[in-house]
């Protein structure tokens, strides 16, 4: 078959993950990785390297929107930069030294177990936005950590302010290196720190979680790119069809969530995840 | 029992932060697929026999990552170089995001604020420029 076959192929399939990941909320991104792995059995450190880029466009692309409306706290989020940052870069570093050490299969049944992980927490964690009040500590009053935004759906303006930070600051350093050893956005573990540890409205963490993964994406990206591992002619046809199908599902199902749907996607996630770690134990 | 200290006067950041972070990213994702899909056409159109594990195996974008091979290989019309510099783009859009982040903050005379912004703006220029291509 010919390259531009593949090429095609990649971008129908991203577009399917795309639009199911944005119908499901938990992003269609994730799945792109055990895709390339299992099906066009792409080496997994490149396939880190397209997925990256995908998550890069993504960013972008809801993160702007969710600018635009100001549901971003945009104080929150560049200072907890500070731990997703070098978080992204170690995880990067670290999986570009496994590659090297000849480790790849490791690295697969980590993110075979990663990847259920995710899947199953992104199935816990729905909830309305009604949330705890929050005892600010000392350098969220510092630093300002608190605001307000219109709920459109409420009709009314609801204040937050941030709770414990240095917790937050402890997930944030987790979320980045997760997200820089497997190239994914982590955003379960990034919303769970805004949500459980700054005790912030879910739509002001999800927000907020939506602008810090494109920066953590750029670190990631850029210790890839710099070490040879971004192919861009395998990563645009997936980050185009991913954003594309993100888009779509985003403008035509707005507001749906439907739960058969995300159970059938996260089935289907597990269902990859456990090949990955039977490919990595040396498994057919 | 220590003292907590009074909470800082909040200082909302100016609604042109927000329009013209949204601008940035908006800007920098669209110029950045403009460029990579003109970038893959014009590789496919060049490399119409090469299969797709061959093109996994070589990376056509590698050659192009240093500076010098970059502005050889646009000025030459390389597809695999605009390639590259679409790459580029996508990856400097946030790092722009963090700069208006920066001078934002400055301009509101918000110095912790602004020193955090700084401080990631050097991690990620210590990760991309100083210990990427140490890895190679």
């Amino acid at each position: 078959m010919e390259l531009i076959w593949y090429l095609v192929i990649l971008a129908v399939v991203a577009i399917a993950a795309g639009f199911v990941g944005s119908l499901t909320g938990i992003g269609g991104g994730i799945i792109i990785i055990p895709v390339l792995v299992i099906f066009f059995n792409v080496p997994l450190v490149v396939a880190i390297g397209a997925s990256v880029i995908t998550i890069l466009a993504n960013s972008a692309t809801t993160g702007s929107a969710y600018l635009h409306d100001r549901l971003t706290d945009l104080r929150i989020g560049m200072f907890l930069e500070i731990a997703t940052v070098p978080g992204a870069i170690i995880g990067a570093v670290l999986t570009v030294y496994l590659v090297h050490a000849d480790l790849q299969d490791a690295l697969l049944v980590a993110l075979g177990i990663i990847l259920i992980l995710l899947a199953v927490a992104g199935l816990r964690r729905i909830r309305d936005d009604a949330y705890a009040v929050a005892v600010p500590d000392r350098r969220s009053r510092r630093l300002g950590f608190f605001g307000s935004y219109h709920d459109a759906q409420l009709n009314e303006t609801i204040a937050y302010q941030a709770a414990d930070t240095n917790r937050a600051l402890g997930i944030m350093f987790a979320a980045g290196l997760v997200a820089g050893m497997f190239g994914i956005g982590s955003g379960v573990l990034k919303v769970t720190a805004l949500d459980d540890a700054l005790k912030l409205p879910i739509k002001v963490s999800t927000a907020t979680s939506n602008f810090m993964i494109g920066v953590t994406a750029c670190a990631t990206t850029g210790v890839l790119l710099a070490a040879g591992y971004v192919n861009a002619v395998l990563a645009v046809p997936v980050a185009v069809g991913a954003t594309a199908g993100a888009l779509m599902g985003s403008y035509i199902l707005p507001g749906v969530r439907s739960r058969t749907v995300r159970i059938a996607f996260t089935l289907v996630l597990v269902g990859l995840s456990i090949e990955l770690i039977i490919r990595g134990l040396g498994g057919p | 029992m220590p003292q907590t200290p009074p909470a800082a006067p909040h200082r909302e950041l100016p609604a042109d932060a927000y329009r013209d972070m949204t601008r940035i990213l908006r800007i920098g994702l669209i110029t950045a697929l403009v460029i990579l899909l003109g970038g893959i056409v014009a590789y496919l159109a060049e490399n119409s026999s090469i299969g797709f594990r061959q093109m996994v195996a070589q990376n056509p974008i590698v050659h192009y990552l240093g500076l010098d091979a970059l502005a050889q290989g646009l000025a030459t019309g390389q597809p695999e170089a605009y390639l590259t510099l679409g790459v580029l783009v996508l990856v400097a859009t946030p790092i722009a995001r963090v700069v208006t982040g920066l001078y934002f903050f400055a301009r509101n005379r918000e110095r912790e604020m602004a020193l955090v912004a700084t401080t990631v703006g050097i991690l990620l220029f210590v990760g991309i420029l100083v210990i990427g291509p140490f890895l190679r």
